[in-house]
């Protein structure tokens, strides 16, 4: 019994990590930058998601409002921060991309204050019982089937939409799909808002379990993403969502029965290294 | 040529007057995290620490002279603290220095205060080797191994609760609070049925719930801070954990209460404010810093106006700035601060009641007092 609770932890931890993970891996696919800066993007949703919360009431509208003002925000960081550096090595993108994330923490302490922000009446605080007092939150199960939902329609758009096949086409060859007539410029821009709307939409979802924003809040998100992004396989999506959910049950449990000897976080790299190991390119990288 | 004329005037003056101003004024020096994750606890004992300063100035100063705090911000982190302790002692000149910070920045400023002879005090950081740095460094806060027995009286003793899971932030603040708890456990005939730790970035604590629920315990010792500790405790009830929890002074703030929701009803903790006093003191210092902070009064507040205050009495005792002296004044304290009457042992830790604190209706509120002299002695060396 405690092993089925402890897998389910791990899943609504998963799809969290696979919805920030993905935006990150969705721009390392297009342009090799490493955007670590994305973190501070789920913060921004967190923060978004909670203001708006407290002010109209409604979860629904935070939901939109966080990822289409976030959205907007990553074509931003995109047009401002990375456009100018795209001839440059990556490393700049990343220092820049760096800067960008530690000046944000302080931007978010400075606008809303160092003391984090809360639900004023906290939304699907409920729960159904399942087995055995065994309960599921209202939230979680919002968490699990909002990934699951939105990364089932981005997955069949990308497929069967002429926008996700033009950005599919960038992606494999950037150079000829722009001799077809795609717009690059537009596939960047709409890559940037769908993954960052999608870490808004995560910052909200954390802010709910947690019923906390701090400026802080994306520190973590930073580099277990590109932890979970490298275990994946650089840019292969599916990769990152395995990888995704793989190191959130291994958390779930690593934390009560290795939690003496190796730190949560900690134990997200040393899985990492593991299967570096066995499979340098990832568990779904191509060699 | 006039304009020029009167602004060099203007300039001239202005600094005529600061440089007078400043030759009075006695500087006490204040490192405090005001950018970086501690910031909000920064925030509140630079807060804390103001409101005393203007009230030692509104009395009049220190025989006629004002003091001053000069603040800078440590991240609560080693590294920052100590060019800023060498900073306060041999640029800004300082007769004492107070930290408003974490463990880590003030046991990284302790030593080079000690090595410089100038007093200076802790007001809540709690790692046991800031005192150990020598005879000139004090802390107004208890050590967590004393809280952390307080709290194993608390729930073996005054509550009745034997089987009991330990709840462990893992950096020095918890691992001493378990320490201290699990030292003085068997007292109290508590049995420890496991023990968790957590890192001070966890915010989502389902996997521990999930195990805490199939231990079944009788109450839970939890330590962390409100940002910790708030997550956990709504975490641990909507689970269905219905158990008493107790925590420390890490939960002290209004934020704690803000973040758990109603889960936080019935919360205790062991502290050192305690809100419902009706010693003037307390009563004083909570509603001028609620009026100057435009928030909720919180335990680093208090520390840190206690710290100053500490100070200033001190000062006013040693009737001069000799750091002999001073530090003699500082080791000899028996006051009446925010936080109750307090003293210093040989070691220069703090000897005072351990405040036990309960949520009610949203607010922090007097639940008993722990005043066991024995059980409360801090290390002496």
């Amino acid at each position: 019994m405690l092993y089925v609770e402890l897998t389910i932890q791990g899943i609504v931890q998963g799809s969290i990590y696979a919805l920030i993970a993905l935006g990150l891996t969705l721009v390392y696919g297009l342009l090799r930058i490493l955007h670590v800066a994305h973190a501070a993007l789920f913060t921004l949703g967190g923060y978004i998601g909670v203001i708006v919360t407290n002010q109209t009431g409604s979860l629904t509208l935070a939901i939109v409002a966080a990822a289409i003002i976030v959205g907007l925000v990553g074509m931003a960081v995109y047009k401002l921060a990375y456009e100018p550096l795209l001839s440059q090595p990556p490393y700049i993108a990343l220092i820049a991309s760096i800067a960008l994330f530690i000046a944000s923490e302080e931007l978010y302490r400075i606008i809303f204050g160092p003391y984090g922000l809360s639900y004023t009446v906290q939304p699907m605080s409920g729960h159904i019982e399942l087995f055995d007092g065994f309960r599921l939150k209202y939230v979680e199960i919002l968490v699990i089937s909002m990934s699951v939902v939105i990364l089932s329609v981005l997955g069949y758009l990308s497929l069967h939409s002429r926008m996700g096949i033009a950005w599919r086409a960038t992606v494999t060859d950037p150079s000829m799909a722009q001799a077809f007539g795609v717009n690059i410029q537009n596939v960047r821009y709409l890559n940037f808002f769908i993954g960052s709307a999608l870490a808004a939409i995560a910052g909200v979802l954390v802010a709910l379990l947690n019923n906390f924003v701090e400026p802080t809040m994306g520190s973590v998100a930073s580099y277990k993403a590109l932890a979970i992004i490298v275990l994946g396989g650089l840019g292969s999506i599916r990769g990152t969502l395995l990888a995704a959910m793989l190191l959130g049950v291994i958390e779930s449990f690593g934390t009560i029965y290795l939690g003496h000897l190796i730190d949560r976080d900690a134990l997200a790299f040393a899985f990492l290294i593991l299967v570096l190991m066995v499979r340098p390119q990832g568990l779904l990288g191509a060699k | 040529m006039t304009i020029k004329t009167t602004l060099l005037a203007m300039a001239v003056s202005t600094f005529a007057l600061t440089g007078v101003a400043q030759a009075d004024n006695i500087k006490i020096g204040f490192n405090v995290p005001l950018t970086g994750f501690a910031a909000a606890d920064g925030k509140s004992a630079l807060n804390g620490a103001e409101l005393a300063v203007e009230q030692v100035n509104a009395k009049g100063g220190i025989n006629g002279n004002m003091l001053e705090l000069v603040v800078y911000d440590d991240q609560a982190s080693p590294k920052e603290a100590v060019p800023i302790a060498q900073k306060l002692i041999e640029k800004d000149g300082v007769v004492l220095g107070i930290s408003g910070s974490y463990s880590g920045s003030t046991r990284a400023a302790a030593g080079i205060f000690q090595e410089a002879s100038i007093p200076y005090i802790a007001a809540y950081a709690i790692h046991p080797d800031i005192t150990r740095a020598g005879d000139h460094v004090f802390r107004t806060a208890f050590v967590g191994e004393v809280q952390g027995r307080a709290g194993a009286k608390l729930i073996g003793e005054m509550l009745g609760k034997k089987r009991v899971v330990i709840i462990t932030l893992k950096n020095d603040f918890g691992k001493s609070l378990a320490a201290g708890f699990k030292e003085a456990a068997a007292k109290f005939g508590i049995e420890v049925v496991s023990e968790y730790e957590y890192s001070i970035k966890d915010r989502q604590f389902g996997p521990i719930v999930s195990k805490v629920k199939s231990d079944k315990p009788d109450a839970i010792y939890a330590s962390g801070y409100f940002f910790t500790a708030g997550p956990l405790v709504s975490q641990l009830r909507s689970a269905g954990i219905e158990v008493p929890i107790i925590g420390q002074e890490g939960y002290d703030s209004q934020k704690f209460i803000e973040i758990a929701g109603a889960a936080s009803d019935g919360i205790l903790i062991t502290t050192s404010l305690d809100r419902d006093s009706s010693v003037a003191e307390t009563k004083d210092f909570i509603s001028a810093f609620e009026a100057k902070a435009g928030h909720k009064v919180d335990m680093v507040a208090a520390s840190a106006h206690t710290a100053v205050h500490v100070a200033a009495a001190a000062l006013a005792k040693a009737g001069g700035m000799d750091s002999a002296k001073l530090r003699d004044a500082i080791a000899a304290t028996n006051l009446l601060t925010s936080i109750g009457t307090i003293s210093f042992n040989a070691l220069g830790e703090v000897q005072k009641d351990v405040q036990v604190q309960v949520v009610k209706d949203g607010n922090w509120h007097h639940h008993s007092v722990i005043s066991d002299a024995a059980l409360l002695a801090p290390p002496v060396k």
